[in-house]
């Protein structure tokens, strides 16, 4: 199961810190998802050796306008194995999930972002996931949980319904904010998302990354189509 | 308290609880009580908090890291898992939190699942982002304390000044 993370300078503790608490936590990788206007350097392969757990390049495309976001997109794909989208208002959310370059619309139901069957078509088209973002959960309580806990179940049952690809995040920004998939699945249970389904989502940020990194290998040529191994010509 | 036949007594799970916070962290058992019935309360209401029970019997916390013993009763393990996750912050300071593992007992719990403590910690000067700042390390961990918050890093990310 990954994490995908908000790491120094965009969040409190770096790269390296999440990786050693999630190798710790019994996570199988993360992915760094900082937001694009607080981009920080790190070593993933010397992090991954060290901890002996996957890190995952990728970025959380933050924008005003789906203009702004469309350029950033672009810009992103060729480097950041994931590249995600902050969701959280109607157009920012149109936008991600009709763009298939986009691989995750993170936190869709946050502001006053909502989803309903057309984007939930459209995602499962574009191959679009959809973030459960447990922070709310995790980190408030009272009427604004009432509300995200709401907000959540309604997009599960969209999700459901369409069959449409989603990850589950805890969303951290600091490695004190991680917490263990036994934990997330226990909260899940208690919020009305089946732990099998929190499992999936969790699962679901590997598949992604493990697919991205495939299609940029230098033997992928595109889908159904890749360099094999021949006969060297003497 | 009237003692009941065995049989009768509740059975208890003992749920081993790892607590981490920033270096100037303090936190004590009543504070730490407290979150937990709060966090109960609001995740699981008054009927799934009474239930769980979520009573702290045993609490340690020096130096930004610590432990404690809290007890649930048998069944309902799962739901106490949820709400402690739910814990952010003691006393306004942040803290991470998990479960390490679930005993029977309170000797079971604590020798299975804590007591691995023993880390030094100590304060080094050290080059963070190209600035000169002051860390606490621990274990292969560092807390850079930067102007007004801390930074958390690992041994991979700073040169000793």
């Amino acid at each position: 199961m990954y994490e995908a993370v908000h790491a120094h300078p965009d969040g409190e503790s770096t790269v390296a810190r999440f990786a050693k608490t999630a190798a710790d936590y019994g996570y199988e990788g993360v992915v760094v998802r900082n937001h694009s206007d607080a981009r920080g350097s790190y070593e993933p392969e010397r992090i991954r050796e060290e901890y002996e757990i996957d890190v995952v390049r990728g970025v959380e495309v933050r924008a005003d306008d789906p203009h702004g976001a469309s350029g950033a997109v672009g810009n992103y794909r060729t480097d950041e194995t994931v590249v995600a989208v902050e969701g959280g208002t109607n157009a920012l959310n149109r936008f991600a999930v009709e763009n298939e370059k986009v691989d995750v619309l993170a936190a869709p139901i946050a502001g006053n972002g909502d989803v309903n069957h057309v984007l939930a078509k459209a995602a499962v088209e574009n191959g679009v996931r959809f973030e459960f973002d447990l922070s709310d959960v995790l980190r408030t309580h009272g009427g604004r949980r009432v509300r995200h806990v709401q907000s959540l179940r309604k997009l599960e049952e969209i999700v459901d319904y369409y069959d449409a690809p989603y990850v589950v995040s805890a969303d951290p920004s600091s490695h004190l904010e991680l917490r263990t998939p036994r934990e997330l699945l226990a909260l899940g249970e208690e919020i009305g998302l089946s732990s099998e389904f929190i499992e999936e989502g969790l699962r679901e940020w590997g598949r992604l990354a493990e697919r991205n990194r495939r299609i940029d290998s230098e033997s992928f040529i595109e889908p159904g189509v890749e360099r094999g191994r021949y006969e060297e010509e003497s | 308290m009237k003692h009941l036949p065995k049989h009768l007594q509740p059975r208890w799970r003992y749920l081993a609880v790892g607590l981490e916070a920033w270096p100037d962290a303090s936190i004590d058992r009543r504070g730490f009580q407290r979150e937990c019935w709060y966090a109960g309360q609001n995740l699981l209401g008054d009927p799934g908090s009474a239930r769980a029970d979520l009573t702290v019997v045993r609490f340690d916390f020096t130096d930004g890291v610590g432990e404690a013993i809290v007890r649930v009763r048998r069944g309902e393990t799962e739901p106490a898992r949820a709400a402690i996750a739910c814990i952010d912050a003691v006393d306004g300071a942040p803290v991470g939190i998990r479960v390490r593992g679930i005993s029977g007992t309170i000797r079971a719990a604590e020798e299975n699942y804590l007591g691995r403590r023993g880390q030094v910690t100590e304060e080094r000067n050290v080059v963070f982002g190209n600035e000169e700042r002051v860390a606490v390390l621990r274990n292969g961990s560092a807390d850079v304390r930067l102007d007004e918050a801390f930074a958390g890093a690992t041994d991979l990310d700073y040169d000793l000044a």
